[in-house]
């Protein structure tokens, strides 16, 4: 996912993470009470799609919270963390390399068609196809085919569609993967994997203006009417007469506010304006603690925040012992408690808490010691001076130059925090070898799944065309990733996959620095408010009150 | 008149072309791809981002992308599209809305409160209330948007409330209505308020000197009548057309006040696009303010001829 | 938003000079004093000026701040004993403290003091301030002697030009101008140039307005007619007589520029860590200004005294060299 709830803020105001505010509200609801028929709205705090809402294009949160209420996945991840079927009525695999999906019968699109299998087929072509330039056409790099539909830059596809999908009958279809992947059932669950009715895509090929605005979905809820972005300030939604799963008791519409400041938000939700807002600022938490009580939640969220090493380009970080006294000189408790206010709690382990296959302190290196710290640095003969890379416009640059007040005072160096104007800013530079430091980095994961903060981060394949900046290449560890993803269960994937994360502790090719929270409360008028994996809401489990 | 308002307008042409030319370089130098900026931090698939690029005409030269949106501007009215194929002039609507709203609160604030002390300063010249407004108009000149903004917003919002328990003006947002603009408004009027209060005893105290003012005092007109139907109406020309420049200058310098009153205008907007590197959206906001500058100092110039009949234009 | 290009005092009202040039000009800024001044009057302007300036309490309490500021921004060290740019003065674990004993202004949102960095932050208002105005005041002014000095077709393309960037407002066009180059030049003179692109149109006006009432006068015509070339006419005899004005506004421009660094810092696109910037200082401690107001009002008053110290004198140089107005 490319915006997380955390680094949130930024999508609305760039830059600033806008001011101010614990104490204003109680200003008089402009936003909308009762959108037509008398119901006032359960209502919902999002910041402003990026895109129009069409789900083989959207990977950032915004837009996936919208459309998680208007489509049902396939699979939604139980109390366990654990995917369970929900549109599907079975996922079944024997060699972890042939998947046959059976669709649960029952579920129409929003215009009354019944759903198949061809949908999903159709779906999955498009979002794979080089041509459409959808943003989420790495999802389906593992199924047999994509290759032919996506050769990569400069190249003309030869073909339209995926060999690997096979749509059997009206509501079974077969997946083929290139090579077996034992998470592959975990992946079903997130937006990218939805289907797309026939209507969606117009005489040009492409997806229609009219179904981004407002897209016929097989979920919950349907759109009452185009959600114009930027003109409209909210999203007005109501319940699906037909939809054959769990309806909420009670209540019938749902409206998503558009917000472009979390300070404000939350000055609404303390104003009764607002119902549930799910990322609640760091200068909020010590107030939003007190004004909510029971009604807020703290909960860990799947994103990990690192410090990456250029080990491809500089051979001073090559010793893992520079890399480890860094990671001991950081104090994670004071910066995520002072900087943070809590909506970050320090790192210790590759693996994030919220997903099965965590470690509690995993990490050693991970614990704050100066004193060895300085030792170890000297003693490895470390270098002198450190840059410290960012990217500007993401609310980085108070942790960054407390980080760099750490290194400055407890290994006795000089680093200079290196602001860049966009992420990518760093990555081009570390190509062109024009900038050989440290650098921020961040992790959301695309599914639930502890595989996910291996492979596309520190895999061998992952260097170049994945998340793998710093060009760690371990053959071991992706031996253990390979074995896991054969593995016939889950499960039994976990524990290779943990064997991997254990070379990681060893190598500490990124130094983890804080897992995100999820700093969520709700209002008075609601009450059940229960936030999934993804950070989506079940809103069939929402009651008034 | 009518060829003379067309002949400014075939002028104005050169200055929007210009304008928009010299924008469009700047933000065409920007650095960072626009497209790699859509993938936050994510490495942009390269067929992906090369397929983008195509449909964006970014692999164009500047000048034939320069064509492609100025004629599109010019020929058919549209902005364009930023890079999620959201049309720039939706964007843009409702954002100029805020800005408009908040411009002409504070152009309304200048006016009332500009005005009335400059009108009290000159009439009291010289004397105690006169040095008292000179020096808080000097005050007010000097203390930047950024200072009076914040200082405003924990004093008269925040502190206020707590002191009082009334909540007159809204920290931030346009929640509140048309309440939401009271204090954003007087911040981003402050300078102008200086500067108005300054102008208009400047222009009343030199036509309070003219030849024919003396000559109605003389004729025995009361003093009332003399600054009123005689003075105000004369020396009210530079004012008229100060307040007629300022809207543009208001409007476009709205982005501070914007930002700390997080108000959802043009400002915020264009800051935003800088940093997402939405060429069409900067260029088309900065296109739509140069318009509002040549149409308001056109109006200027005609309102020029309205006031004083001496002027006339062929 | 503080205009980086503020408007002019009540003497110059903008709109006048900023409409078309089918609008006659206002009237010429102390014409007569002039003639008095070559008419062989023992005081000139200039020492006119100065004995009416020693007499100013306003002018005297601005230079005395302004010297402050010149001696803190070169020896902040006479200020404070902390260093800011040393890590070790910083502690975290104390962000966001109130004043004590060793720290008069209280801790920021990384624990370090607030007084050292707003002592420190003199240093580039100041370098900024001065540079920009001494850049715009020689391009505009070079610029305004030579267009209002050759009418026609100069006249008209340079007249183009600067409407050209008039219309673009300017600290927006700054905000741009600097997000472009960011990264590819110095932060501090990238502040200076972005400001003194959008800065410089303001000088161009008031200089060509006062050469063009100049050059009508008596003595020029009587240089041109004992066959003074035109450099000899600009510099000579045009020039002289018509830098007032602009004397005036690059004194008020000074603080408006002051403050257009600090918004732009603000912004994020001016000066940049770990540069010490008011602006700057502001910026970092808005997120919580309403816990800990404390880190951004050092800074802001710092920043008000400053602009106001420069356009006090700016005011008072006008008030000095304009009598008319006072």
């Amino acid at each position: 996912m490319r915006v997380t709830k955390g680094a949130r803020i930024v999508a609305g105001t760039a830059l600033l993470a806008l001011a101010v505010a614990a104490c204003g509200g109680g200003a008089s609801d402009s936003g909308g009470t009762a959108a037509g028929g008398g119901e006032t709205p359960v209502r919902m705090e999002i910041g402003e799609p990026q895109e129009l809402l069409n789900p083989q294009n959207t990977t950032e949160t915004e837009g996936s919270e919208v459309l998680a209420a208007v489509f049902s996945p396939l699979v939604r991840y139980d109390e366990n963390k654990q995917p369970v079927e929900e549109a599907a009525e079975s996922i079944t695999t024997t060699d972890s390399k042939v998947w046959t999906i059976k669709l649960k019968s029952g579920y129409t699109w929003h215009d009354g068609t019944p759903v198949t299998a061809a949908d999903y087929a159709r779906a999955w072509n498009f979002a794979a196809l080089q041509d459409n330039a959808m943003s989420s056409s790495y999802f389906f790099g593992r199924v047999d085919g994509y290759e032919d539909v996506h050769p990569g830059e400069g190249k003309t596809p030869s073909a339209k569609e995926m060999k690997g999908l096979k749509v059997v009958d009206d509501s079974t279809l077969e997946v083929t993967l290139a090579a077996p992947f034992s998470q592959f059932k975990t992946m079903l669950g997130y937006t990218a994997f939805y289907p797309m009715p026939k209507s969606a895509i117009g005489p040009d090929g492409k997806v229609t203006q009219a179904f981004g605005e407002q897209p016929i979905g097989q979920g919950l809820f349907k759109l009452d009417k185009p959600y114009k972005k930027g003109t409209d300030p909210t999203i007005e939604l109501s319940v699906y007469d037909k939809f054959p799963g769990k309806k909420p008791t009670g209540w019938t519409k749902l409206q998503f506010k558009v917000y472009t400041s979390s300070e404000t938000a939350w000055n609404d939700l303390q104003a009764e304006n607002l119902d549930i807002h799910d990322s609640l600022p760091a200068t909020a938490i010590s107030t939003a603690k007190q004004v909510l009580g029971d009604r807020y939640f703290d909960e860990p969220d799947a994103s990990i925040g690192y410090i990456g090493t250029p080990l491809k380009y500089n051979k001073d970080f090559q010793n893992v012992d520079v890399r480890k006294a860094i990671s001991m000189a950081i104090d994670r408790k004071t910066i995520t408690d002072t900087v943070f206010s809590g909506t970050r709690s320090p790192a210790d382990d590759f693996i994030n808490p919220a997903i099965p296959g965590y470690r509690q302190g995993a990490c050693e290196a991970c614990t704050y010691n100066p004193a060895e710290a300085k030792k170890l640095y000297e003693a490895a003969g470390g270098p002198k001076t450190i840059e410290l890379g960012y990217n500007n416009d993401g609310g980085h640059k108070e942790w960054i130059e407390a980080v760099a007040n750490n290194l400055r005072a407890n290994l006795g160096i000089e680093v200079t925090p290196k602001p860049f104007e966009k992420f990518q800013g760093i990555l081009d530079a570390l190509d062109s070898k024009e900038y050989k430091g440290l650098f921020r980095m961040g992790w959301a994961i695309d599914y639930p799944a502890a595989e996910n903060y291996l492979t596309p981060i520190f895999g061998t394949g992952a260097i170049g065309t994945g998340s793998n900046y710093g060009g760690y290449s371990n053959k071991d560890f992706d031996e253990l990733v390979a074995k896991g993803d054969q593995a016939t269960d889950s499960a039994e994937g976990l524990k290779f996959y943990q064997q991997a994360d254990d070379i990681l502790l060893k190598d500490l090719p990124y130094i983890p620095v804080y897992f995100y929270r999820s700093n969520f409360g709700h209002s008075t008028k609601v009450k059940n408010v229960k936030l999934n994996l993804l950070n989506q809401i079940n809103w069939a489990d929402i009651e008034k009150a | 008149m009518g060829r003379y308002v067309i002949r400014r307008l075939i002028q104005a042409i050169p200055v929007l072309l210009g304008a928009t030319l010299l924008i469009f370089c700047i933000v065409f130098a920007l650095p960072g791809d626009p497209i790699a900026a859509l993938f936050g931090d994510k490495r942009p698939d390269p067929a992906i981002a090369e397929v983008l690029r195509e449909q964006y005409h970014l692999n164009d030269p500047l000048l034939l992308q320069y064509w492609y949106y100025i004629s599109g501007v010019l020929f058919r009215g549209d902005f364009g599209v930023n890079f999620a194929d959201i049309p720039v002039s939706q964007i843009m609507a409702g954002k100029f809305q805020i800005t408009l709203n908040l411009a002409l609160t504070a152009l309304t604030m200048e006016a009332v409160i500009g005005v009335g002390l400059g009108l009290w300063a000159a009439l009291r010249r010289g004397k105690a209330t006169d040095t008292m407004i000179l020096a808080s108009t000097l005050l007010l000149i000097s203390v930047p948007t950024l200072v009076t903004g914040f200082v405003l917003q924990l004093l008269l919002g925040v502190k206020l409330k707590q002191w009082t328990g009334a909540d007159i003006f809204p920290v931030a947002g346009t929640f509140a209505g048309w309440r939401s603009y009271l204090l954003p408004g007087f911040v981003l009027a402050g300078t102008s308020i200086a500067y108005l209060t300054r102008l208009t005893r400047t222009s009343l105290a030199e036509t309070l000197r003219a030849d024919y003012i003396r000559t109605a005092t003389a004729k025995g007109l009361s003093r009332r009548r003399v600054v009123g139907r005689h003075g105000l109406r004369n020396a009210l020309i530079p004012l008229v057309t100060y307040l007629g420049a300022d809207l543009g200058n208001l409007m476009g310098g709205a982005v501070i006040t914007e930002t700390i009153f997080n108000l959802q205008g043009i400002g915020n907007q264009l800051f935003t696009s800088v940093y997402l590197r939405e060429q069409p959206v900067v260029v088309g906001i900065v296109t739509v303010l140069v318009l509002v500058y040549i149409l308001a100092n056109l109006v200027v110039d005609l309102l020029y001829a309205v006031l004083d009949p001496r002027i006339r234009y062929e | 938003m503080s205009n980086p290009t503020p408007p002019v005092g009540p003497g110059l009202p903008e709109t006048q000079t900023m409409v078309s040039d089918t609008v006659t000009a206002p009237a010429p800024h102390r014409q007569g004093k002039h003639k008095q001044a070559k008419g062989g009057k023992p005081a000139s302007l200039w020492t006119d000026a100065w004995y009416d300036l020693r007499r100013r309490p306003m002018f005297i309490l601005s230079v005395v701040i302004i010297l402050i500021l010149l001696v803190m921004s070169f020896w902040p060290q006479l200020f404070t004993s902390v260093d800011p740019f040393n890590a070790r003065t910083c502690d975290l674990s104390t962000a966001r403290q109130g004043p004590s004993a060793g720290h008069l202004f209280g801790r920021d949102n990384l624990g370090c003091d607030v007084y050292a960095r707003t002592i420190y932050g003199a240093r580039n208002s100041i370098v900024i301030g001065v540079l920009t105005t001494i850049i715009t005041t020689l391009v505009g002014g070079l610029f305004g002697i030579v267009a209002g000095y050759k009418s026609g077709l100069v006249d008209s393309v340079s007249s183009r030009l600067t409407e050209v960037f008039f219309a673009i407002p300017p600290i927006l066009g700054a905000l741009l101008i600097a997000a472009t180059f960011r990264g590819r030049a110095n932060s501090i003179l990238l502040v200076i140039i972005a400001l003194a692109v959008l800065g410089w149109p303001m000088t161009y006006r008031i200089m060509r307005a006062a050469v063009i009432t100049a050059k009508s006068q008596d003595f020029v015509v009587a240089a041109r007619a004992l066959g003074a070339g035109a450099g000899r006419i600009m510099f000579r005899h045009l020039l002289p007589n018509s830098v007032a004005p602009v004397i005036v506004v690059a004194t008020i421009n000074l603080g408006g520029f002051i403050a257009a660094e600090a918004a732009l810092s603000f912004l994020g696109v001016g000066v940049l860590s770990p540069d010490i910037s008011w602006g700057l200082m502001i910026a970092d401690a808005r997120d919580r200004f309403l816990e800990a107001p404390l880190p951004l009002i050092f800074p802001a008053v710092f920043l008000c005294v400053t602009v106001l110290a420069f356009i006090m004198m700016g005011d008072a140089v006008r008030d000095a060299l304009d009598p008319k107005l006072r």
